[in-house]
């Protein structure tokens, strides 16, 4: 009677356990398995702090990464904000506008930067009429920092006015009512409230910055982040175990600013891109 | 009201500029793939010859990414969907711990998951070769989407009073997946759907490092044409990609958009006579009984005997100490109490849907069901929710349990209507359920329960969620129907008017046990025990002491003899009991004690009077007549001795 109804259930989950096992979970510890394989063991993992090449590119990577969460925090929660409580002719249009790009993968991205700040680019053909000299910024630090801003914006817009909307209007109304001027509301109601949000969006972008490789795939820049270092060891060098070793602590780095989304928003999140 | 402030205008324009810095790169894609000279612009003309490059180069890519995609979609549909049924329905450390690791790929860099999969398995080569290697990962990368879309929607439908609704209609576990589970939350699966198409469309950080020269994908393509081909291509490629994009997108955020339903409510539901001996309908080829006793007494309904009952819970608490209960057959019994008594969990265990702890008998007739489960019980069961199910129409509904029973065709159209017809409910046939009002709600499910002909009917609060015009209305139509079906049916409410109108006997319950078990009268007049007196109605108490053949109190006295049922002796403390009506206000002299007027509230038939006096607590009685009542007022009070009750407490 009720063990028929348990065994059923499992009939249910094993094949998704089965296939979860065999292409996850068993492929990444043979990825930490890997990383150890060659001639220095577990020390690789001292290297990525002890070489310079390596620790610069971890170092540039996660900066960069914190440059950008910060910034698209910002602009965000700025827009955001405005989108939620405003109402105004063609919002709905700006706000399909935003999204769009959500769904671009990084190599578009990219693509989208050169487009804009490239060799052939826009705003590079505006300075050259306007200053006589064309700004190329696409292929600098810059040109990366633009596009991982591209691809995080639209995800933590997203966010943030899911999370404005949630929030009881009688709050600020309360606000206002015992005097508060609107900067205050915003400040003492609008803010705390949106908090929880705030970090999980934000640790998500981070987390989604630290794993981008399609956008400075496509850029090509000078200045490596860490998956292309990756790339470039296992595919270039064939560095099977440094690769491996480099990708559990890029995945470790992932993970805990994802478990801290979690915490703060109470639920699942992803980073994608 | 907002004014359109300088503050307004400052963000105005940084969105504004946001949108640009997103947009302007698309748009301008869009146009270097539709010109014929990126560098001079619209005026080089309009050409599509860029598209049929594309198409030359990258057919391949493009019907590949579908294909994996399409098939990617079957796997997580396949793989996801009972996953997360089963994790959503047994919530166990196993589950949850595969909850948490479901959410792993998407921490994990794509990168890092493609590395994984070579070192494991890129030895295969045939399969390495194949499109397959990335439809895995595809797989590994978009599962974790489908399950929690999945099990969001899952979480917040009321998926198990629906499918408790079935089991008590016979259906079977796969039944209940398949015709309950899966239609309820097709929303979740649609929204999964789309979402896991698009991302494997544009997958391209595990995909990259998964491909081979033979096996590339759409963004594979893009990322070789922004690298060796012209602008103009990329260009137009790209512009392909949004194509396909687009219209997921917009179906995307068209599933997410939460549906308006309108209830069409009919007008007022006004008693409908049913009682009437002309009017009643007939069940079957049933013969016309002469009285009503002899159809009761020819009734289709069973006996009910619990022996022994007791619940624990899992946790250690005891839901129910042990009790017996008997029903005749025909009979209705309401089982009445307050909040968290256990009278729900009480009728549950009578439905099949919790096992009474193991000294426990449960007997339907004279066959033991202890050990059968719901689905077998053949029992009626309305919930308080009504757990109708929102994937079929009234109709459909009332005829579900038919079908599980194997009745089909026009033997099953007949009962459907012969049901929506005592129901008073034939021009409902075809509604949705999220049209229907409460009450209408409340036929359908009554209909339903019944349509099997069960041999036991089971309502858990049926009335609560009604208003009390509707209520009143529809209590006396169940009571009509319980009689002319004759079936035994066990009612549970916290109401204790619905009790009394409703039930041929009633069990009182205090917390976990049974208090008193009767007709509503005996209950109402001849209350055991001190909670079930105060529970149905109000009760009165006053502390006496025997002295001198006399109950004696601070504030009167009443001579024994006068109250000839109460045996008490010498010095004895007594603590009498009346209720509220069997007091009366008298002239001056006339009464047993004084009182002061607290509050009256006037009610129409009386007025009922909260008193003040000499004792603990406030008296409440009812004044008879149309004096009218001032606060502070003082007054006598005269008692009827003969109904005097004393209690245990």
């Amino acid at each position: 009677m009720r063990r028929r109804v348990k065994l059923y259930l499992l009939f249910m989950i094993a094949p998704a356990l089965a296939v979860f096992g065999a292409f996850f979970l068993l492929p990444l510890a043979r990825l930490a398995i890997a990383s150890a394989a060659g001639p220095l063991r577990f020390k690789i993992y001292l290297l990525s702090l002890t070489n310079p090449r390596y620790f610069t590119t971890l170092l540039n990577t996660i900066v960069l990464s914190v440059a950008v969460t910060l910034a698209t925090l910002i602009i965000s929660g700025f827009s955001g904000v405005f989108l939620t409580r405003n109402d105004f002719r063609g919002k709905s249009f700006i706000v399909s506008m935003l999204t769009f790009p959500l769904a671009f993968p990084g190599v578009v991205v990219g693509f989208m930067i050169i487009l804009l700040v490239g060799r052939q680019g826009l705003i590079g053909d505006v300075t050259q009429s306007l200053i006589g000299e064309k700004a190329v910024l696409a292929y600098s630090l810059v040109g990366l920092f633009l596009g991982y801003l591209y691809f995080s914006i639209p995800r933590v817009i997203i966010t943030i006015m899911a999370a404005a909307e949630k929030i009881d209007p009688n709050l600020e109304e309360a606000a206002r009512s015992l005097g508060a001027s609107p900067f205050l509301v915003i400040k003492d109601v609008l803010i705390p409230a949106l908090v929880p949000g705030l970090i999980s969006s934000g640790a998500i972008c981070f987390a989604t910055s630290m794993g981008a490789f399609g956008t400075a795939f496509t850029l090509a820049t000078d200045i490596d982040v860490l998956p292309i270092v990756i790339y470039t060891e296992f595919t270039l060098l064939a560095n099977i175990s440094g690769a491996a070793a480099l990708s559990i602590v890029l995945g470790f780095i992932t993970w805990i600013a994802l478990s801290l989304a979690r915490t703060a928003a109470g639920t699942t999140v992803a980073a994608a891109g | 009201m907002m004014k359109k402030s300088k503050l307004f205008l400052a963000q105005l324009s940084l969105t504004l500029v946001v949108c640009a810095f997103l947009i302007v790169p698309v748009i301008q894609s869009v146009m270097a793939g539709l010109t014929v000279n990126y560098l001079i612009g619209l005026k080089s003309g309009i050409t599509f010859v860029w598209f049929v490059r594309v198409w030359d180069l990258y057919r391949d890519t493009i019907f590949r990414s579908i294909m994996i995609g399409l098939a990617c979609l079957g796997c997580t549909l396949i793989l996801g969907v009972p996953a997360a049924y089963t994790m959503v329905k047994k919530q166990n450390r196993l589950t949850r711990l595969f909850e948490e690791l479901l959410v792993t790929p998407l921490a994990v860099p794509g990168l890092a998951t493609a590395l994984a999969l070579i070192i494991s398995y890129g030895g295969l080569t045939g399969f390495r070769r194949s499109w397959l290697f990335i439809l895995v990962g595809h797989v590994i990368f978009t599962l974790p989407f489908m399950v929690r879309s999945v099990i969001a929607v899952m979480s917040s439908v009321n998926l198990n009073q629906f499918e408790e609704g079935a089991a008590s209609l016979g259906a079977g576990f796969w039944n209940r997946f398949f015709h309950i589970a899966i239609p309820n939350v097709m929303p979740g699966i649609l929204a999964g759907s789309l979402m896991v198409f698009t991302l494997s469309i544009g997958e391209f950080n595990l995909t990259w490092m998964l491909h081979t020269p033979t096996t590339k994908t759409l963004p594979v393509g893009l990322a070789d044409s922004y690298a060796s081909m012209r602008l103009e291509i990329g260009s137009a490629y790209t512009i392909v990609f949004f194509l396909m994009i687009i219209p997921l997108l917009v179906a995307m955020q068209w599933v997410a958009k939460p549906k308006k339903i309108g209830v069409i409510a009919e007008k007022t539901e006004t008693i409908q006579n049913v009682s009437r001996g002309t009017e009643m309908r007939k069940m079957e080829s049933s013969p016309i009984y002469e009285t009503v006793e002899e159809q009761r007494r020819a009734v289709s309904g069973t006996s009910l005997h619990l022996e022994n009952c007791a619940k624990t819970f899992a946790d250690g608490t005891q839901a129910l100490k042990p009790f017996n209960l008997e029903v005749g057959a025909g009979e209705t019994v309401v089982i009445l109490g307050p909040s968290g008594c256990g009278k729900t969990t009480m009728l549950r265990i009578i439905a099949g849907l919790e096992s009474p702890d193991p000294q426990g008998k449960i007997f339907f007739g004279d066959v033991e069901v202890t050990n059968v489960s719901i689905e077998k019980r053949n029992v009626g069961m309305v919930f308080q929710s009504y757990a109708l199910f929102p994937n079929m129409n009234v109709a459909e509904n009332i005829a579900y349990g038919l079908k599980v029973h194997g009745i089909s065709g026009e033997n099953k159209e007949r009962r459907v209507s012969e049901m929506l017809e005592m129901m008073k409910i034939t021009d409902l046939r075809n509604r949705r359920i999220d049209q229907l009002s409460g009450g209408q709600k409340q036929r359908v499910a009554l209909a339903r329960a019944i349509a099997v002909r069960p041999r036991l009917l089971l309502m858990d609060e049926p009335l609560t969620a009604l208003d009390a015009k509707l209520r009143d209305a529809l209590r006396v139509e169940i009571d009509s129907l319980l009689r002319s079906l004759g079936i035994t049916a066990i009612y549970v409410t916290h109401d204790q008017a619905e009790a009394m109108a409703l039930g041929d006997r009633i069990v009182v319950m205090e917390i976990a046990r049974v208090a008193q078990i009767g007709t509503p009268r005996e209950i109402y007049f001849n209350p055991q025990n001190r909670f079930v007196a105060d529970f149905i109605g109000t009760i009165n108490h006053i502390k006496c002491k025997v002295f001198e053949d006399q109950l004696t109190f601070p504030a009167g006295r009443i001579p024994l003899k006068s109250a000839p049922h109460i045996h008490a002796r010498e010095n004895e403390d007594v603590e009498i009991f009346f209720r509220p009506e069997h007091a009366e206000v008298v002239e001056a002299g006339q009464g047993h004690f004084k009182a002061t007027v607290a509050a009256s509230f006037f009610m129409g038939d009386h007025t009922r009077l909260i008193l003040d006096w000499t004792g603990p607590d406030y008296l409440t009685i009812e004044a008879k007549g149309n004096q009218s009542f001032r606060k502070g007022q003082k007054i006598e009070i005269r008692l009827d001795p003969t109904a005097l009750l004393t209690l245990k407490v």
